[in-house]
């Protein structure tokens, strides 16, 4: 352990006793308040209306209009409120400076109501220009028409509640209970600076291929805030599929096959490997759950259940090759999987590209390619073995009403609820899962939203793939954190010397982790194959994208750093700002959907910096050290206390002078 | 077996020669930074950075330049092939990262931004605009003829082997990447050898995608290089990270990869199998020999 490490340590202890936020803490709340309270100044405050082309009229703080558009909107919504949430949220930054330089321990209150402010002034805003929005509608005027239909918050205000939300938690941190939550979450950090920095990259990139959408060149302040705006404008349209159900619906079309890769990658990441071989498990299990999907005469669901599995032991096999070979030769997998892609790719190609193959003047027949068809494609797979879409399993049909339940959320509300109430009981999984399935039936029927079903929602190809993702996810949970299997898995992931000497047998795990992780990878295909998610095609056909689901795959996991909800997380981010990406290529015409591959390279690429972070921030004290505090800080005192004078007295002879301040050895010493 | 004699031509010798040389140079850049004890799987991204600055910077300048201009752009590849190393070097280096993980984020990097850029500077997501001027072909009849890269990429093989065998240098880069502590113990900055021979490994595989745009065609499209740079990783593999051997390795997959486009029209195999035999060799090659053969110290970041 280095000095800075043991420093460090005897810092945040003092702090938490003092139940103050610590000096970093504090400061890191006055950057985010001083940048807030500038940012409401030099942002755009609000969004007043929007043509197509990104072109707007803005609101700057003061309580000024600033048009690009060359048409500005006649009737102006009510600013008054908002701006005086404004002027509110001004003072409450101003005391949270105030707060951060003094160390108060009421740090987190001035967040906390900063943070209502900004959303109070969102929502305020947001209220008044949908009340214009129904006046014209009711006019006469079409909504597309309108452009304040387009109207919301924009950078200044959001900047406003992201100070709020910092400082709320810079604030609590001073609390050791509070502390120890934040502490568990440590691990979502460098993501979070990862996709910050991306972000900021993004924004340079974007500012300089794109010039500002505006009717006349903009010049002087017009042109840094439409800078701003455009910048703005672009990252809200990326996240707009959150806002849409028929847009989210294909957020979680394009979610579910990065969620299987994803998961892929995680698995063999937690047993210490690194599997790039997504994409030939993928290729694989798609032709496998083709033979048997297209050629198995079984009747009814058990033709389609045999063509999951099919898919999942195509994976399973492309991904055990490699474990084997790592296992038996000591080849690395990096290697092996990345040629493993290229021969899963040239047999997918050769099976479906031609009738007809050459070997030395002699012609042989293949099958599989249907006659008198022209692109590259497979025969269809059995009707018996197809998954349904959810959209049709709901009822949803274009332009009738229809209603999407919320059961399954309620379900997950419900397992999260009951899993962090049962802290202490050790059989909480299970009951969790029970109370969870029990949810369903008890709330499927009434909660729920009323959709006026759109075209985009109704014409999803959201299918049950998703459903067997989302168990698959569960599966992963289960069998690393419950399962003795698992145990050894991540045993050999963190230390396989160590497992090894524990009496794991390492290649046996090396073997079953590449394995299960190809199968993951190889049931990705079943979304495509099986639930027609590309255009319909129930067959393999040559633009199956595995490469990219494969390569997306290695982000997914990374962005959630191995674990289940992190994978799920990062594969709903990654197909929203797909779909957001398509909207963007629409609006602006410098700018193509390929922005978002740049954004998640440059997430992995910071990921693999690990943000920049210094050591000491991105790896958290010991866990021991947390529980001790909460328990009772005055005894802690007196140890630490009585611990500082032996190390000053022990400095000179053997033990390291910061294993004294390690509460381990309360006990012991007293 | 006439198909023997369609086969072996001097045309067939021309493809081999033009299918080995981009190959030869990525796996010949890959052999610096691995010898140093940097793992190089972004290969495959800087020849695409290398093959779109080749193009773009061609483009933009030979209206001024007209026939110095594919020189300019071959300058400016390979510069940017050596940045997006030096690039990946930073991050494996300096911030210590799996640079495995940081390859990736090169070889995802090169899916993204030539789309961007060329949908910024000429309106299309997939090409760039063809050059008027591309390097030139030297040689002699009408079929052996080659652009300047290729020849290069020859020549380096030889200078290859004489720096990491006959001076200080290739000897310090040889000692980072066997036993990096050992090497600092002996005055040698582990750092800056394996920042150079990372960098070195950029102007290289630049180069190979210079010749893929500018070389070979005369425009950038996209997929350009079809895991090229993955299969100069499997070379070197194969080639035991061996200047003459990554030679041999280069020139086998070169004939292989010079078949399937030869088996195109003819009835010998199927060209997309023949194209998948360097992956399965390489998968045999590291059956043998393990990893007996690599340096020692590849892979791992330098603590010191």
């Amino acid at each position: 352990m280095t000095p800075a490490r043991a420093g460090f340590r005897t810092m945040t202890l003092v702090t938490l006793l003092e139940h103050r936020p610590s000096r970093q803490a504090a400061n890191i709340s006055l950057v985010f308040a001083v940048l807030a309270a500038v940012g409401l100044f030099l942002f755009p405050y609000a969004t007043v209306g929007r043509g197509f082309g990104g072109a707007s009229t803005l609101l700057l703080f003061p309580g000024r209009t600033l048009d690009l558009t060359g048409f500005p909107p006649q009737v102006l919504p009510a600013f008054g409120p908002t701006l005086a949430f404004g002027w509110a949220a001004l003072a409450a930054l101003a005391a949270t400076a105030v707060a951060a330089v003094t160390r108060a321990r009421w740090l987190w209150l001035a967040g906390l109501v900063t943070l209502a402010l900004g959303v109070l002034a969102a929502v305020t805003f947001e209220t008044a220009t949908a009340a214009v929005v129904r006046d014209l509608v009711a006019g006469g005027t079409p909504l597309r028409r309108i452009p304040q239909a387009n109207g919301a918050a924009n950078l200044g205000i959001f900047t406003v509640m992201l100070a709020g939300l910092v400082t709320t938690l810079a604030g609590i941190s001073g609390f050791p209970a509070w502390y120890a939550r934040l502490n568990r979450l440590r691990a979502a950090l460098v993501p979070l600076v990862a996709i910050a920095l991306a972000v900021v990259i993004g924004a340079v990139v974007v500012l300089v291929i794109q010039p500002v959408p505006s009717s006349t060149p903009a010049v002087g302040a017009a042109a840094w805030y439409g800078k701003i705006d455009l910048v703005w404008f672009v990252y809200t349209t990326l996240f707009a599929p959150l806002a849409d159900l028929g847009d989210f619906f294909q957020a979680l079309t394009l979610a579910t096959p990065l969620i299987f890769a994803g998961l892929a990658v995680a698995f063999a990441f937690r047993a210490g490997l690194f599997n790039i071989g997504a994409p030939g498990q993928i290729a694989a299990g798609a032709i496998l759950a083709m033979l048997v999907g297209v050629y198995l005469p079984v009747p009814g669901v058990l033709h389609a259940v045999l063509t999951v599995i099919a898919a999942a032991l195509g994976g399973a096999l492309w991904g055990a090759i490699p474990g084997f070979l790592k296992a038996r030769f000591g080849s690395s997998e990096v290697i092996n999987t990345i040629m493993l892609n290229y021969i899963a790719s040239a047999i997918f190609i050769f099976l479906i590209s031609s009738n007809t193959f050459p070997v030395f003047g002699r012609t042989f027949n293949l099958p599989f390619k249907p006659q008198g068809v022209n692109e590259a494609v497979s025969q269809e797979l059995r009707p018996d073995a197809r998954l349904a879409q959810i959209p049709q399993l709901l009822g949803l049909q274009a332009g009738q009403p229809g209603f999407v339940p919320l059961a399954p959320l309620a379900a997950l509300v419900v397992f999260a609820a009951v899993y962090a109430f049962l802290a202490r009981n050790r059989r909480r999984l299970l009951i969790a899962l029970g109370a969870a399935v029990l949810t369903l039936p008890l709330t499927w029927t009434w909660l729920g939203v009323r959709v006026n079903t759109s075209f985009n929602l109704a014409g999803s190809t959201l299918n049950l793939a998703f459903l067997i993702a989302l168990a698959a996810v569960v599966f992963f949970a289960v069998f690393l954190w419950r399962t003795s299997g698992g145990y050894a898995l991540r045993a050999v992931g963190l230390s396989p010397k160590a497992a090894e000497y524990g009496g794991i047998n390492v290649a046996r795990s090396t073997v079953l982790a590449m394995t299960i992780a190809g199968a993951f990878a190889g049931l990705a295909s079943t979304h495509y194959l099986m639930g027609g998610a590309l255009a319909g095609q129930y067959r393999l056909t040559q633009n199956l994208p595995y490469q990219n689901v494969g390569f997306d795959g290695i982000t997914v996991a990374l962005m959630g750093q191995s674990t289940p909800a992190g994978v799920v997380a990062a594969a709903v981010l990654f197909g929203t700002i797909d779909t957001g990406g398509l909207y963007v290529d629409q609006q602006l015409d410098a700018i193509n959907k390929d922005i978002v591959t740049v954004l998640k390279a440059l997430i992995v690429l910071f990921i693999a910096a690990g943000g920049f972070l210094p050591k000491r921030i991105t790896n958290p004290p010991p866990a021991v050290l947390l529980p001790n505090l909460a328990r009772s800080s005055a005894e802690n005192r007196e140890t630490l206390g009585n611990k500082a004078e032996n190390t000053s007295a022990q400095a000179g002879e053997g033990p390291p002078a910061t294993e004294a301040n390690d509460p381990r050895n309360d006990g012991r010493d007293a | 077996m006439d198909f023997l004699q369609n086969l072996f031509t001097l045309a067939f010798l021309a493809t081999l020669i033009r299918s080995t040389a981009p190959l030869l140079l990525a796996a010949l850049g890959g052999l610096y930074s691995e010898r140093s004890g940097i793992v190089n799987i972004a290969l495959e991204g800087i020849i695409i950075f290398g093959a779109l600055a080749g193009a773009v910077i061609t483009e933009r300048v030979e209206g001024s330049l007209g026939a110095l201009a594919p020189w300019i752009g071959w300058l400016g590849g390979a510069a940017v092939g050596g940045l997006v190393a030096w690039i990946h070097g930073v991050i494996s280096i300096k911030y210590r990262a799996d640079q495995i993980i940081s390859g990736t984020a090169v070889n995802l990097l090169a899916l993204g931004v030539p789309p961007v850029l060329l949908g910024a500077l000429y309106n299309s997501a997939t090409d760039s605009k063809r050059v008027e001027n591309a390097l030139p072909l030297w040689g002699f009849g009408d079929v052996l003829r080659f652009s300047p890269p290729v020849f290069f990429a020859f020549l380096m093989v030889a200078v290859t082997w004489y720096v990491l065998y006959r001076t200080p240098y290739g000897l310090r880069i040889r000692a980072t990447g066997e036993h990096p502590q050992a090497s600092a113990s002996m005055g040698v900055n582990v750092r800056r050898v394996r920042y150079g021979a990372v960098v070195i490994s950029g102007l290289l595989a630049g180069t190979a995608g210079v010749f893929l745009s500018i070389g070979n065609l005369d425009a950038f499209t996209r997929n350009i290089s079809a895991g090229q740079g993955f299969i100069a990783l499997a070379a070197l593999i194969f080639g035991q990270w061996r200047p003459l051997g990554v030679l041999g390795a280069t020139l086998l997959f070169g004939f292989l990869r010079a078949l399937s486009i030869q088996l195109g029209g003819a009835q010998v195999l199927p060209p997309s199998l023949v194209e998948a035999l360097p992956y399965l060799i390489t998968i045999l090659a590291l059956v043998f020999t393990g990893r007996a053969a690599a340096p020692r110290a590849v892979g791992k970041p330098f603590d010191g």
